[in-house]
């Protein structure tokens, strides 16, 4: 089991926007996190990396096998490492980071004024140790964070673009973007916010195309409205309703699930897929105008605070 | 000139960690204050543990680590808060020890007035090593004659000015260092996105403790030079949140986020004041000797050209530094060297030689 969590919930004030979720990673699987507008994603991804405190229950991670002793102390954090699972229950967003969570965000998250290379190599940089604390060396001689952004760059179809200053990119290009800097990290597991939000129909199969080639090789984690892409590409589907898991299986099952067709597909595979992907795009569309208006960078960290 | 040596390093200092991490350090003049209230109290035996004697190079670096670990201080309890509420708790910290050391009857006996060097000379150069050490200050600085046999001779103000200078060049190398390495990068980071920066695994608030740090050592290093030469400090001139002022509007008119801009910040402010002081050749001085008689008694207005340049120019320095600023911040909101960088497409020393080529040709 690569992540599990055990009755973990969030309230805010008198909203509990995760409530009770059980809910476990196998490592290789690419797991889709689906449900309507503030049903709790955002906020169970921002649990998971610690970005809130959970109100209740624990998270489990358990990494697996390459150096992760060094690991390990970086992350600090966990109490109950007897064995080799780590306990992020209480752990900071840099933690969560360094024992191997990275994601990325609903709302491009970059270092704007950087170029892109800079900005998947200082996150490369982050998981290097001590490299960070190194002020008297300079920052050319670390040639093997070069080496691994430019891998990475390549790796999303960027490369060609190392030396823009990330503000200037296309809006597809800064999803890819948001995905290389997650990967910059080595991550053992990989959560993704969203990664085709505000991205053009024909864009949206670059992208589709670059998770499923990182999932080949990572653990990830999927919030995607587009039920065409969820249904095609996941091992499995997770589904959230007013922050309780109402269902967990693989995509056939989902689909056919009562109590998810009531809450969230609204007939799909019933009526026809038509209708349904027409659907989820407008949402899309409506989710976004939300977090514009709650102020941009503001609406991720928060979350789906309803 | 010699103003915009220790002034260009402090305001250098204050843009370490504000134009580096985007925290605006407004307490910073603290820092200032105790580089150069250790160094005087130290040349005065006043500090415990250290004797009277003990070199100035040692004191300074003393006083330095002083202000570091003050920074360490202020910064663990400051940094849980960001933004405008930073900047504010820093100028409270800095408001507070101004208080403190503008009635603290130890530092001397009117400490309002602040405390003045009563020993020798202060020396810049190799601790214990005569032939290598320069003395500094305004009036017991030493001179110099027929400099290594090549017949020139240096005064007093101008030995001063090469040696604090050559401090004020390492402290500069040394923080565009420490710009350039792995830990730089991550200052830029922060400033660029500090929530993106958590989730790709740094520990922020560690970085900005130690970016901190850092930019305070530097700041007491500008004090501490600053008190070798005027050998004098007062409570005002050090310690009083105007000093962080000073260095907050040079940055901007120099370029906040460009190490170097701070010194052409502080170079262009201290010579439009020295060009519009009274003080020898200044600009008031230029138009009452240098205009005709019947040109100095035209009608302006209602008043005779002589008495506009007396109220209007003559000591007006402020009001026309105030002028400028503003303009500045609409009009070139990126300072001197980072509208220049933008120009060029990078920076200065890498571009303005293709530049410049393409105009020889």
């Amino acid at each position: 089991m690569l992540l599990e969590t055990e009755g973990l919930t969030k309230r805010f004030g008198g909203i509990t926007a995760v409530d009770g979720v059980d809910f476990a990673l196998e490592t290789g699987e690419l797991c889709s996190i689906i449900g309507p507008n503030g049903a709790g994603k955002t906020t169970f991804f921002n649990l998971l990396t610690g970005v809130l405190e959970p109100s209740d229950g624990r998270i489990r991670f358990d990494p697996p096998g390459e150096g992760d002793g060094e690991r390990r102390a970086l992350a600090g954090g966990g109490s109950g490492s007897t064995d080799s699972v780590l306990d992020i229950t209480a752990a900071s967003p840099d933690e969560t980071a360094l024992a191997g969570i990275h994601r990325s965000y609903q709302i491009t998250n970059l270092f704007p004024t950087l170029s892109v290379l800079e900005n998947v190599r200082v996150a490369a940089q982050a998981s290097r140790g001590n490299d960070s604390w190194k002020l008297w060396r300079n920052v050319a001689d670390f040639e093997d964070h070069y080496a691994e952004a430019t891998r990475i760059l390549e790796r999303i179809g960027l490369a060609e673009e190392a030396e823009t200053v990330t503000e200037n990119l296309s809006h597809g290009e800064k999803r890819s973007l948001e995905i290389g800097v997650a990967l910059a990290g080595d991550p053992d597991l990989l959560l993704l916010d969203e990664p085709t939000a505000g991205v053009s129909s024909e864009g949206v199969d670059d992208v589709v195309a670059l998770i499923e080639d990182v999932a080949a090789d990572h653990s990830v984690m999927l919030i995607e409205h587009n039920m065409e892409v969820v249904m095609d590409i996941s091992d499995r589907i997770a589904v959230l309703h007013r922050g309780e898991l109402i269902a967990d299986g693989p995509p056939e099952d989902v689909r056919g699930d009562e109590a998810v067709q009531e809450a969230y597909l609204g007939g799909y595979g019933r009526e026809g897929s038509e209708a349904a992907g027409a659907d989820s795009e407008g949402d899309a569309a409506d989710r976004d105008e939300d977090a514009a208006a709650d102020g941009g960078r503001r609406a991720s960290a928060g979350g789906e605070s309803r | 000139m010699v103003v915009v040596l220790y002034m260009g390093l402090f305001a250098m200092s204050f843009d370490f960690v504000s134009g580096y991490t985007g925290y605006l350090s407004f307490g910073h003049a603290a820092f200032y204050g105790t580089g150069a209230y250790f160094v005087v109290l130290a040349a005065n035996g006043q500090v415990p543990g250290i004797p009277g004697g003990t070199p100035f190079m040692i004191t300074l670096v003393l006083g330095a680590v002083l202000a570091g670990l003050l920074a360490l201080v202020i910064g663990s309890v400051s940094f849980r808060l960001t933004g405008v509420y930073f900047a504010m708790i820093t100028l409270g910290f800095a408001q507070v020890i101004y208080e403190l050391i503008r009635s603290w009857g130890y530092v001397s006996t009117n400490p309002t007035e602040g405390a003045t060097v009563s020993g020798d000379a202060l020396a810049i150069g190799v601790p214990y090593v005569d032939a290598l050490s320069l003395d500094v200050g305004r009036l017991t600085g030493e001179s110099v004659e027929n400099l290594l046999g090549l017949g020139i001779d240096l005064s007093a103000t101008v030995v001063s000015y090469y040696a604090l200078g050559i401090v004020v060049v390492v402290c500069y190398f040394a923080m565009q260092r420490i710009v350039h390495s792995p830990f730089g990068r991550v200052m830029i980071a922060i400033r660029e996105n500090e929530e993106r920066a958590r989730a790709v695994g740094y520990a922020t608030y560690r970085f900005k403790l130690a970016a901190f740090a850092v930019s305070g050592f530097f700041g007491a290093i500008a004090g501490g030079i600053f008190a070798a030469y005027s050998r004098s400090v007062a409570p005002d001139g050090t310690f009083y949140f105007l000093v962080t002022a000073d260095a907050l509007i040079t940055t901007i008119v120099g370029g906040f986020g460009t190490l170097a801009g701070p010194i052409y910040g502080t170079l262009f402010n201290q010579g439009l004041e020295d060009v519009l002081s009274t003080e020898s050749g200044g600009i008031a001085t230029l138009l009452r000797e240098g205009l005709p008689a019947s040109a100095l008694e035209a009608d302006l207005f209602g008043v005779s050209l002589e008495l506009f340049v007396n109220t209007a120019v003559d000591g007006r320095a402020p009001l026309y530094l105030g002028i400028v600023f503003v303009l500045f911040v609409l009009f070139v909101p990126n300072g001197i060297l980072g509208t220049l960088r933008d120009r060029l497409g990078g920076t200065v020393g890498k571009r303005l030689p293709d530049h410049l080529r393409r105009y020889l040709r």
